[in-house]
């Protein structure tokens, strides 16, 4: 950790999938079409909360092209989890392949096969489904009311997806009592979706031995041939999953989902390879959003800025199924614990059954909800006790030693350094110092914001993960590191191929990654969590220290040395008082006759506990009064995020956050009719997502404050963080502009047109 | 019915049988096997489809597979001049980071193409308001404006400069 002659991380090396991306040869899932291929269409309920009373598929089985068709009669029922972390607590069994019931507008409840799309698609229509209507819960309030109609069979009861989750810690009625400033508001935000660019898309396909080979795009191959495995009742080694490149993620491809089931029962049956790719739309209705919210938060504060009490009330809406919701409940309250240190915290979750499309695992899981609300807070309380909100953050934010969510000490102090550095880079004072008036356009007001936050690696201690790595030298001196973690886009492989390189002593070209096939990699507990450079770059840097071992042992053989007399750099075995005389590691792994001397393949597993990253964003938004826009013109985003390993793929995972926060902060909402349960934006066009016109100037600053000693070198996560921060920076900047207070996203024109005129009344009616 | 189309793609004429109503995304994917150009919505939204048809950007889901006979297609997969010869904005988008899942990558590589062809030296502004059509989730566009800016810079010197190899062909 603290080593300093770094040759390979730190550096921005060419990421080797990219090279792939952009000559169009990578290939994605939907890219596969093994021979006689079939095509598979899920027919999908119109209605939110019903009994199906009847079925029937004849007429769609009778059309030519049209090789199978599944109700829920014909496929098993097992009830099973969407959610699938393993030895975890973050699993709620509530969901049928195909059931007699209906939960959501846009359920499947058949699923057809056909030769082509086409043909599949008319088959779809010719599926007859008779209805019996139940009454319909489609929000928050509504699952709650005593008496109000139940979704599922199982759970604590009442609509709630899990008993309700408490933590208490210190004392708060005695901490209010010691404040002079308290504060109270709810907070609530819309359903964003992760909008990956790669529709969910699987193929299965059966061999002759009864095992299943199913590509599919999913961050987590491994919980899906478990999940499958289980549910089809079949042995492991009978499920192979297999994913390349992916299109995207963003946590949403954690699930199990409906069309990975049918998908593989309509191969079964067919005894062909079947596709299902989601349409646009389907990404929407079947797909996964972050949960809507509503959050009722007090706070006590003692005139010197001192936060000593906080209490909280959460309630996430999950939609039909449980899916993340457990884990979202659980992450989401614990994270009141922290980022604004406070002794006294009493904090209840919950997350309610609702009969609307699921909310499941995004970005930000949980924590950028509840961190929106803390952080306008403590913009309010900096208001009312007058002082810089900057200057109250940094105060209270966690250091050193603080209690983490997780209930491990924080280690450094992370978040600090990223406010004093924004302080001073974004020319915080100065900035606050110019009038709101724009210079020349009376319409616009100009404001700027702090937002900060912080945010895990990894998922513990709700799970109890492993990273595993293999490292192979081969026996001309290349590498081959063999790794379960996915490709989403991220560059997660090329970071763990500069940890091989960089640990063994190897060019970072001589490293080659296979990942991807459950049959060949080891374990993996899937890309999420932002743990994969800290959980499995720990794991292949245990591993290549293993191999490096190996190779200077032979080396140290080879020149006739002691092997503490060897030292190994840029593939070279060497005496380290005679560096001229050495030899290469092909050498030293002494092949004779293209057989090598010894077969070095070795293995790591890595159980982490949790480390913490930081960051600070600082704001500036315009916002037009006239029409109520919101423009985000500059965003300085601070991250402390330990060791960097890739500094271009950190920043580009920063600042791809940022346009994504931006987004569910001031456009983004997939609305649901709250009257019937209908979608009634499931689309590119009318779900507003920011775009090149929208983005931001963002000057990206990446700090190496507080490594971890749990990741590689010190290095701690960054995917999640950035969207996080944005969303409460961007409200507190849209404050200082027009002195009015939102506690909700997405902030739209008209939430900002209806506020200045709300202030406007408020100031006539005090005159 | 199946009808024969004769168009060129990437160079080269191919004759493909397709039905009338196949669009052309469709037909370079599964009839012309080229699966570089990507399906993100399918219904002129996103972008992750755009190729270039007798030197207009397109979106391939848009275009029926028998509007294009006769025509010249060009996709990701004839961007190369050689194999191991990126076109520059292949080059600039590695190098500044300008694909991370890389879905929509093809398509924003040809919109680019496309731009620097009609407008050498385009302004920030013009960049952006050139890439509109096209959908990324994971860049938030940043590095993508800086590799574009890369490449027509790089694309705009004269063959002798040495700032990169790919200018010289």
């Amino acid at each position: 950790m603290t080593r300093q002659d770094f040759r390979i991380v730190g550096q921005s090396v060419k990421r080797a999938d990219v090279l792939e991306k952009v000559t169009g040869e990578g290939l994605y899932t939907g890219d596969y079409a093994p021979a006689g291929l079939l095509h598979g269409k899920i027919k999908r309920s119109e209605i939110a909360h019903a009994r199906i009373v009847r079925i029937d598929a004849s007429k769609a089985l009778a059309l030519p092209g049209v090789k199978a068709v599944l109700t829920h009669a014909d496929v098993p029922r097992v009830l099973h989890y969407g959610s699938p972390h393993p030895r975890s607590a973050s699993c709620t069994r509530d969901q049928y392949i195909l059931d007699d019931k209906v939960r959501f507008w846009g359920e499947g409840v058949a699923a057809v096969a056909a030769i082509s799309e086409e043909i599949a698609d008319e088959a779809l229509d010719l599926i007859e489904v008779e209805y019996e209507p139940l009454p319909a819960v489609c929000d928050i309030d509504a699952a709650q009311v005593p008496g109000a109609p139940l979704i599922h069979g199982v759970g604590p009861g009442g609509n709630l997806v899990i008993p309700p989750v408490h933590v208490e810690r210190g004392n708060v009625e005695k901490g209010f009592a010691e404040a002079d400033l308290i504060l109270e508001g709810t907070f609530e935000g819309g359903r964003p979706v992760p909008t990956y660019m790669e529709p969910n898309v699987c193929i299965a396909d059966w061999d002759g031995s009864n095992k299943l080979t199913f590509w599919t795009s999913t961050q987590s191959s491994f919980m899906v041939r478990g999940a499958l495995a289980e549910v089809l009742g079949l042995p492991l080694n009978k499920v192979r999953v297999l994913v390349d490149h992916m299109g995207g993620g963003f946590g949403a491809k954690q699930d199990l989902f409906q069309h990975e089931f049918l998908c593989a029962l309509l191969a079964k049956q067919t005894r062909r390879p079947v596709k299902m790719e989601f349409t646009r739309r389907e990404t929407f209705v079947a797909g996964r959003s972050r949960h809507p919210f509503r959050l009722w938060l007090r706070q006590g504060f003692r005139k010197d800025g001192t936060l000593v009490a906080r209490d909280m009330k959460l309630v996430f809406e999950s939609g039909a199924y449980g899916s993340h919701s457990p884990g979202v409940t659980n992450v989401g309250t614990a994270s009141a614990t922290s980022l604004y240190a406070c002794e006294n915290v009493r904090l209840n979750g919950r997350a309610v059954y609702t009969n609307t499309p699921i909310a499941g695992a995004y970005r930000g899981y949980g924590v950028v909800q509840t961190y929106f609300a803390i952080d306008i807070q403590m913009d309010e309380a900096a208001e009312r006790l007058g002082v810089d909100p900057a200057e109250l953050k940094l105060k209270n934010a966690v250091r050193d030693g603080d209690i983490a969510p997780s209930g491990h000490p924080i280690i450094g102090d992370g978040l600090p350094a990223c406010i004093r550095e924004g302080i001073t880079r974004f020319d915080w004072a100065a900035k606050r110092a110019q009038p709101r008036e724009h210079p020349t356009n009376p319409a616009i007001r100009r404001g700027w914001g702090i937002g900060c936050e912080m945010h895990g690696s990894s998922a513990y201690p709700g799970i109890k993960e492993q990273g595993n790595a293999t490292v192979k030298m081969n026996e001309d001196g290349s590498v081959t590191l063999l790794t379960g973690a996915a490709g989403l886009g991220t560059g997660a492989h090329t970071a763990l191929a500069q940890i091989v390189a960089e640990e063994l002593g190897v060019a970072f070209e001589s490293v080659s990654v296979v990942h991807g096939d459950t049959d060949v990699v080891p374990w993996d507990i899937g890309a999420f969590a932002s743990h994969t450079t800290y959980l499995v770059g720990s794991a292949a840097k245990m591993a290549a220290a293993k191999v490096r071992a190996s190779v200077l042992r032979r080396g140290a053989e080879r020149l006739q040395a002691r092997v503490e007399d060897v030292d190994l750099v840029d593939g070279r075995v060497f005496l380290t008082a005679n560096p001229e005389q050495g030899i290469t590691v092909h050498e030293a792994m002494g092949p004779s006759r293209g057989i090598p001397a010894e077969h070095l393949i070795e293995t790591a597993s890595y159980m982490p506990t949790k480390s913490y990253s930081f960051a600070a964003h600082f704001v500036e938004v315009a916002v037009d009064t006239e029409t109520g826009l919101v423009e985000v013109k500059h965003v300085l985003p601070v991250h402390d995020i330990g060791k960097v390993i890739h500094p271009i793929a950190a920043q580009g995972q920063i600042e791809g956050g940022i346009q994504q926060g931006i987004g569910h902060t001031l456009t983004e909402d997939y609305v649901i009719d709250r009257t019937n349960g209908r979608s009634l934006n499931a689309g590119l066009v009318d779900y507003k997502m920011p775009l090149s016109m929208d983005m931001p100037h963002i000057e990206t600053v990446i700090l190496e404050a507080a490594p971890d000693p749990g990741g590689p070198w010190g290095a701690k996560g960054v995917g999640e963080d950035p969207i996080i921060a944005i969303g409460p920076a961007i409200a507190n900047a849209i404050h200082d502009a027009i002195g009015v207070r939102f506690h909700h996203y997405p902030i739209t024109p008209e939430d900002v047109l209806k506020g200045l005129r709300a202030k406007e009344e408020t100031t006539n009616a005090g005159l | 019915m199946k009808t024969l189309v004769t168009l060129t793609v990437n160079g080269e004429e191919r004759s493909l049988a397709v039905e009338g109503y196949r669009s052309l995304l469709d037909t370079l994917r599964e009839e012309a096997g080229l699966t570089g150009t990507k399906k993100g919505c399918d219904v002129g939204d996103c972008g992750a489809c755009t190729v270039i048809v007798d030197g207009e950007p397109v979106n391939a889901c848009l275009m029926l597979a028998v509007e294009a006979a006769g025509r010249d297609v060009r996709t990701v997969e004839g961007m190369q001049a050689g194999p191991d010869a990126l076109h520059p904005l292949q080059e600039a988008f590695m190098e500044h980071g300008a694909s991370q899942c890389g879905f929509c990558t093809p398509g924003i590589l040809l919109m680019a193409q496309s731009l620097l062809e009609r407008n050498p030296d385009p302004s920030d502004e013009e960049i952006r308001f050139g890439l509109s059509g096209n959908i990324c989730r994971c860049t938030g566009y940043t590095k993508i404006f800086d590799a574009i800016r890369t490449a027509a810079r790089r694309m705009a010197a004269p063959p002798a400069d040495a700032s990169g190899l790919e200018a010289a062909e």
